[in-house]
């Protein structure tokens, strides 16, 4: 009875909040429907629960999505999505009352929806799906989710109680330990390659999924992603039935089964996103590894983590890390270790502001490795924002980096933060802070006027 | 020489307290004594705590506790002996809960009315319970420790609180002058026996509190007879962070 009122609704919320701003209302639809019917989810017609996927898991969700997306509909599929990347709920029914009939009937040939760990369970009970990818699971968000047993708590009741095909990935041991729970597991993974690395003892791994004992990684290949193994019960790496191999960062190729990809990102973790988004294809819609790799070939991921800017003729490389998220900053460090050229790197960890109470975490910089940097022929660092400055500069310097290349500037104002990069007169910058503070510097810089 | 033992360090792994080991053993070395650390794995066989002046327990994960307290068990009275001998046993995070009478944890068949609680070591007057949400947020304490006063500032990332009882020779660390303590109703935080300390700051929090570092290691050396020949490393740069942090902490307090 509700479900139609609900509908009429959200679809008008969603044109008056496209009539203001096309980029938003990604939840604003579904928000506003969902007062009305509480249950809409399950009240669509016409969702076949094999063609539905979740995605979900720590990084990488947005990504993966794209690329699925992107390889689904240069076959010609209609999907249906939450692209835009509101994964709650009512991110999910914004995408489906904007794809539905006035009568709530939705024809596509697939729907793929990035999902939020913590609301899944919610999310499936009211929209039948028989397909789930999970990324990987780490340590994110601790303020709201703790630790990653938390997580993987919720995601592995989720399963037991549903049943699903899963996508794991091999090399993230918490993900992987699920794979006795599918009615079928689908397992994907990447080859050891000339970025994969290893880190001395004085780093933590973590708890076997399955014993609690020491996870061992032979290699990484991403943080917390790799060949791993447990000396206790035996759990370790399975053989993924889609893997990444033959990767040739320089040239930008690598392989999944005979087809040749190649690729735009040059990233390491990008290539768990490629070999995930093959097996969902491949398995979903029947595609072929060489459709994929053609498919593949102009990917370009829009709204990703790297973005530059050029600046009084210095090259400002800029990479977005998640706050609470090791292993994301761990890429940020990576990535600069990997240019060999003299260089300049700027921190700005931000306070953590997503929910209330705000608050002071910098501590998952300690679960970083920064021998990489520190050979890296960084002629200084510069650790930034109002708050965190201090803190951010000691866990640098307790990993290892010489205190004399450190200047400490405790003020988030952009303008002073480009300041102290010109004065620096090095070329080869590398940026790290909140996204927000990235683009009012890079709108200033390509302004060139006030911020 | 100062050895610290580290327990069990993949398995109590979060929230980058393995930077509370590194403080440990930067501060030892600027007071003028040399520290060591041995890692204690799981199952890594013979452990005696009373080889060791400090032993470290970092945060860990609520479902490994049963396997964590089945491994510990063995040491239960050697590590009462440690602690009366005035060491320093220093318990982070969830790990306080592992040294309380009982675990009160949720999921999983267990229930929070304490018929279904995982056995606790039994060395601290306290029963901790499974929060049903996480708690994130600062926390600022005004402690005394080893005679010296002190405000300690870190992380909650507050899985189970925990309810002390009174009982001679413990004592709180301090007083919550903001954040949630224990439990978010007696105003305390932590407890302390002699010069052993469970809290449930992170931060980490011999990082960031470098004058509790200090006296850790003060106390470590005095209970077992060993000089210490340098004075306390400069503090500056934590101290100009504490003061950017209480700012912020008391401007979000308003």
């Amino acid at each position: 009875m509700r479900f139609l009122p609900a509908l009429i609704t959200g679809k008008a919320a969603g044109f008056a909040a496209g009539l203001i701003d096309k980029s938003r209302g990604t939840n604003l639809a579904g928000a506003a429907a969902m007062k009305i019917d509480p249950q809409m989810l399950s009240h669509f017609s016409g969702i076949d629960p094999e063609k539905v996927l979740f995605i979900t898991g720590t990084n990488g969700k947005s990504t993966t999505n794209n690329m699925i997306n992107h390889l689904l509909r240069s076959k010609g599929y209609k999907v249906v999505s939450n692209i835009e990347g509101a994964n709650l709920i009512t991110g999910i029914a914004t995408a489906l009352i904007k794809a539905s009939t006035p009568a709530g009937r939705v024809d596509a040939d697939f729907y793929v929806f990035e999902t939020d760990e913590r609301y899944l369970y919610r999310i499936r009970e009211q929209l039948p799906a028989a397909n789930m990818l999970i990324t990987n699971l780490q340590k994110d968000q601790v303020q709201r989710n703790g630790d990653p047993s938390y997580i993987s708590r919720k995601i592995s009741k989720v399963i037991k109680d549903f049943g699903f095909r899963l996508f794991l990935n091999a090399d993230e041991p918490r993900s992987a330990s699920f794979a006795s729970f599918g009615r079928e597991t689908v397992l994907y993974g990447v080859e050891k390659n000339s970025l994969s690395f290893t880190k001395d003892e004085s780093f933590l791994t973590m708890p076997c999924p399955k014993c609690h004992h020491r996870i061992v990684f032979d290699y990484y290949n991403n943080d917390g992603l790799g060949s791993y193994h447990c000396d206790n019960c035996g759990y370790a790496t399975s053989e993924p039935d889609y893997k990444v191999s033959n990767v040739d960062f320089d040239n930008g190729t690598f392989s999944i089964g005979d087809a040749d990809f190649s690729m735009h990102h040059r990233l390491p973790y990008m290539l768990y996103n490629y070999a995930s988004a093959v097996a969902v294809a491949k398995e979903l819609a029947g595609m072929s590894e060489e459709e994929c790799a053609e498919a593949l070939r102009d990917f370009r991921n829009v709204g990703g983590r790297v973005d530059s800017i050029d600046y009084n003729g210095q090259h400002i490389n800029y990479m977005r890390f998640k706050q609470e998220n090791p292993e994301t900053l761990q890429n940020f460090i990576n990535m600069i270790a990997d240019d060999p050229k003299e260089k300049v790197v700027v921190i700005g960890f931000g306070t953590v502001n997503d929910f209330d109470p705000h608050y002071i975490n910098s501590f998952y910089a300690f679960d970083c490795d920064y021998s990489g940097l520190i050979g890296s022929n960084v002629s200084k660092y510069i650790f930034v924002t109002d708050t965190i400055a201090y803190d951010a500069a000691n866990s640098f310097i307790y990993g290892g980096v010489d205190p004399e290349k450190v200047e400490i500037l405790p003020t988030s104002d952009e303008e002073e933060i480009l300041k102290a990069i010109t004065s620096t007169g090095c070329d080869n910058v590398y940026l790290t802070i909140e996204l927000h503070r990235f683009e009012r510097m890079k709108a200033f810089a390509e302004k060139g006027g006030a911020l | 020489m100062i050895r610290i033992a580290w327990m069990y360090p993949d398995t109590l792994y979060l929230h980058g307290e393995r930077g509370t080991v590194m403080a440990l053993e930067r501060t030892a070395a600027a007071m003028g004594i040399e520290a060591e650390t041995d890692r204690i794995d799981l199952g890594s066989g013979y452990f005696d705590p009373m080889d060791y002046d400090i032993i470290f327990f970092g945060p860990g994960e609520l479902p490994s506790f049963e396997t964590v307290i089945s491994e510990i068990s063995a040491y239960r009275e050697r590590l009462r002996e440690f602690m009366d001998s005035g060491r320093v046993l220093l318990a982070v995070g969830s790990s306080f809960g592992l040294f309380c009478r009982s675990i009160g944890l949720f999921g999983d068949g267990r229930a929070a009315d304490g018929s279904c609680s995982v056995k606790g070591l039994g060395i601290i007057p306290a029963e901790a319970l499974e929060r049903e949400y996480v708690y994130g947020d600062d926390e600022l304490v005004d402690a005394v420790y080893n005679g010296r006063e002190m405000e300690l500032l870190g992380n909650q990332i507050q899985m189970m609180d925990v309810f002390t009882d009174r009982q001679d020779g413990f004592s709180s660390l301090g007083k919550v002058r903001y954040g949630h303590g224990n439990n978010g109703s007696d105003g305390l935080e932590g407890l302390v026996y002699r010069n052993s300390v469970f809290t449930n700051l992170t931060g980490p929090l011999l990082v960031g509190n470098p004058w509790l570092t200090a006296e850790m290691i003060k106390c470590a050396a005095a209970a077992s007879g060993k000089e210490i020949s340098g004075a306390e490393p400069d503090h500056s740069l934590e101290m100009k962070s504490l003061e950017l942090k209480k700012a912020f902490i008391e401007d979000k307090a308003k």
